[in-house]
């Protein structure tokens, strides 16, 4: 009895299963065409700037939508190459956001180090500091920055777009956090081979959280390369500007060309979005760490 | 006893503290050069805190530590000469077993030439060399456990401290590299300190063994000293497995090395004394190791107690019998064709050598 109670069942089970199974692939369908229509909204007008990059000013201006262009020119990247300082503002911007990178991380990785591991006077205030300085907008200091910098003769240097950049707070939690985790083993291990405390920082503890470096490094240059305001406020000569503030005196030295402007645009994000692209599941791990902390 | 019986890493009168709470309590220790000493008792008795004492990862609350007559209470773990296995082996991830072993020689400036030559020497010694490019992850646990003896063994140190180096090991490997600790002991004659709480461990590779309990010396002696002759009930009863079975008897008559005993269930026995007797208890503890009792018949003569098997477990070389008796639940360790079975009713006898009397105190009688 049992036994044809269970046969009977069987197909049953079976046929209630495939509905379920696609009533899934229904929803998942669903799911993916609307991923897929959110995907074309948001990349449309980034390739609607770049298509324009490729077409005459007389091309751009006229009415309707033309999807690729009529006449295919390089003019517009020919004008910014030739008219403009973008190669110098590019090396600027080098310059800045990869001093800005390289001594973030290392400072924030030595303050981690210290306030996870060491023990000294002064440490839960240090912290605290670290903590409360993460509460204070950076904007809102800008002021005092651009008093500070003109004090020491930075501005219009690029020292001085540099110096207030190194405020860090939330790299120096993040490392804290990671340092933290690490089993005490490793530390014990490496004192009793002789290792000091840089030894044990730069030897160790780094390498063994060299993924969250890398994440690190990247979003840290990625934000300094796209840093508008405070370069924007500390620099006055053409030749100290970065790439994301001389895109704006493109517009303001020749009025609005829409080929230019959007050329110029698309040759100041391109390092980023090489960046991204040769890095993306390290950028996407930076946001998520920089979130955790900030959420 | 050790070849070379010179004191080696001396405690002296070392206490723990962690705010209100006694880790470990004056507490001494001598340690011979050249010998195999382990520190065995239950977690939380302090033996890892004792060794992290010596290697100088936990600062001394107060006494003197000695390591080849030099006082390094309060020296840097690196410049005494030792070396540590941990239990997690604490292997770096990052680096190849080649790095790891040579850390130390790197951090300590040697040239690469000589790190090579050194490396290459305890690769040789732990049958490392085909792994030495490989990385911590891609070994079994076995072979991370050689790397991290490799990576102690390189120092060349005065004195080796082992932290339960086995206990991540399965059960077949912990018995195969308890092997190659016994012949790396006997082949480099160094002074090895290993903790652990796997008697079976101290047992074999230790020719000393200090039981803790509670942060202080249960007993120290050689394997055999500990099992045969327990200072007190702690040491009894945590020497052995299965444990040595315990029970309350009432004292009658006392000679100058046997006692009389009244058994629970109303028959006597005579047990062995240690020492002449100096006690005026009443009730005492009586301990005898599941091996010493033996099944005979309830109704023969020497029958000391009779109960009824409770459970039988069946190990292939032995039995163990588990028989309810007037005096509690006892086991009894017989041959692997034993012949009971659940439910008989058996008689238990024991011989008065075999037995251990303990005061109320817990120390041996």
């Amino acid at each position: 009895m049992t036994g044809a109670v269970a046969v009977a069942d069987a197909p049953l089970s079976a046929a209630s299963r495939l509905m379920r199974l696609r009533r899934i692939d229904l929803i998942g369908a669903l799911v993916t065409l609307a991923t897929l229509l959110g995907a074309v909204v948001w990349a449309f007008p980034l390739y609607w700037g770049l298509v324009t990059t490729f077409k005459p000013e007389t091309e751009i201006v006229q009415p309707g939508v033309q999807l690729w262009p009529r006449d295919f020119t390089f003019e517009n990247y020919a004008n910014v190459l030739t008219q403009t300082k973008i190669g110098l503002w590019y090396l600027n911007s080098l310059i800045t956001s990869g001093a800005v990178t390289i001594i973030v991380v290392a400072m924030a990785a030595s303050a981690g180090y210290a306030i996870s591991q060491l023990q000294f006077p002064g440490r839960r205030f240090f912290w605290a500091m670290i903590l409360a300085s993460f509460m204070v907008p950076i904007p809102a200091l800008i002021v005092n920055h651009f008093v500070l910098m003109s004090q020491f003769g930075w501005v219009n240097t690029l020292q001085g777009v540099v110096a207030p950049q190194l405020i860090a707070p939330v790299t120096v939690i993040i490392y804290k956090q990671f340092f933290d985790q690490m089993p005490k083993d490793f530390r014990e291990a490496a004192k009793m081979d002789g290792a000091n405390e840089f030894q044990l920082l730069f030897r160790i503890y780094l390498p063994m959280n060299w993924g969250v470096t890398t994440a690190l490094a990247i979003i840290t240059f990625i934000a300094a390369w796209n840093l508008f305001l405070w370069p924007f406020l500390a620099v006055s000569s053409e030749e100290k500007l970065n790439v994301a503030v001389g895109i704006t005196q493109v517009h303001d030295a020749f009025g609005v060309q829409y080929g230019r402007d959007l050329a110029v645009a698309m040759l100041a994000a391109l390092p980023v979005a090489v960046v991204y692209l040769l890095f993306q599941r390290r950028v996407t791990q930076a946001i998520m760490l920089s979130a955790g902390i900030k959420g | 006893m050790s070849p070379h019986a010179a004191p080696h890493v001396e405690l002296r009168r070392v206490t723990k503290r962690y705010g209100a709470f006694t880790a470990i309590s004056d507490l001494s220790l001598t340690v011979d050069k050249g010998s195999f000493t382990a520190l065995l008792g239950p977690s939380g008795c302090g033996k890892s805190t004792l060794l992290r004492m010596i290697a100088g990862l936990e600062p001394i609350t107060a006494g003197q530590c000695f390591i080849n007559g030099a006082e390094v209470t309060d020296v840097d773990p690196a410049k005494r000469r030792i070396a540590m296995v941990f239990q997690s082996y604490a292997l770096y991830p990052h680096m190849t077993v080649r790095q790891n072993i040579a850390f130390s020689l790197s951090i300590a400036g040697a040239s690469r030439k000589e790190q090579d030559a050194r490396t290459q020497e305890v690769a040789r010694i732990l049958q490392l060399e085909d792994y030495l490019d490989r990385r911590p992850a891609e070994l079994s646990g076995g072979q991370r456990q050689r790397v991290a003896i490799g990576r102690a063994l390189v120092r060349k140190p005065e004195v080796f401290l082992f932290d339960e180096p086995l206990s991540n090991l399965d059960a077949k490997l912990r018995v195969q590299m308890r092997l190659e600790l016994a012949k790396l002991h006997a082949a480099l004659h160094s002074t090895m300190i290993y903790v652990t709480h796997d008697q079976t461990e101290a047992m074999t590779l230790a020719d000393k063994i200090v039981v803790l309990d509670r942060g202080r010396v249960a007993q120290i002696g050689s394997p055999l000293e500990l099992y045969n002759r327990p200072a007190n009930k702690f040491v009894a009863a945590f020497i052995g497995s299965p444990s040595m079975n315990f029970f309350r008897v009432g004292l009658t008559a006392v000679e100058e090395k046997t006692a009389s005993v009244a058994l629970p269930g109303g028959r006597t026995a005579r047990v062995g004394l240690g020492a002449p007797p100096a006690f005026a208890e009443a009730t005492v503890d009586l301990g005898v190791r599941p091996e010493h009792l033996s099944l005979v018949d309830t109704h023969d003569a020497e029958a000391a107690l009779s109960g009824r098997i409770g459970i039988v477990e069946n190990l292939g070389n032995l039995t163990l019998l588990y028989v309810d008796t007037p005096a509690g639940q006892l086991i009894v360790e017989g041959p692997g064709d034993v012949g009971s079975k659940k439910g008989d009713l058996v008689g238990l006898k024991f011989s008065a050598a075999n037995a251990r009397l303990f005061g109320a105190d817990g120390a041996t009688l």
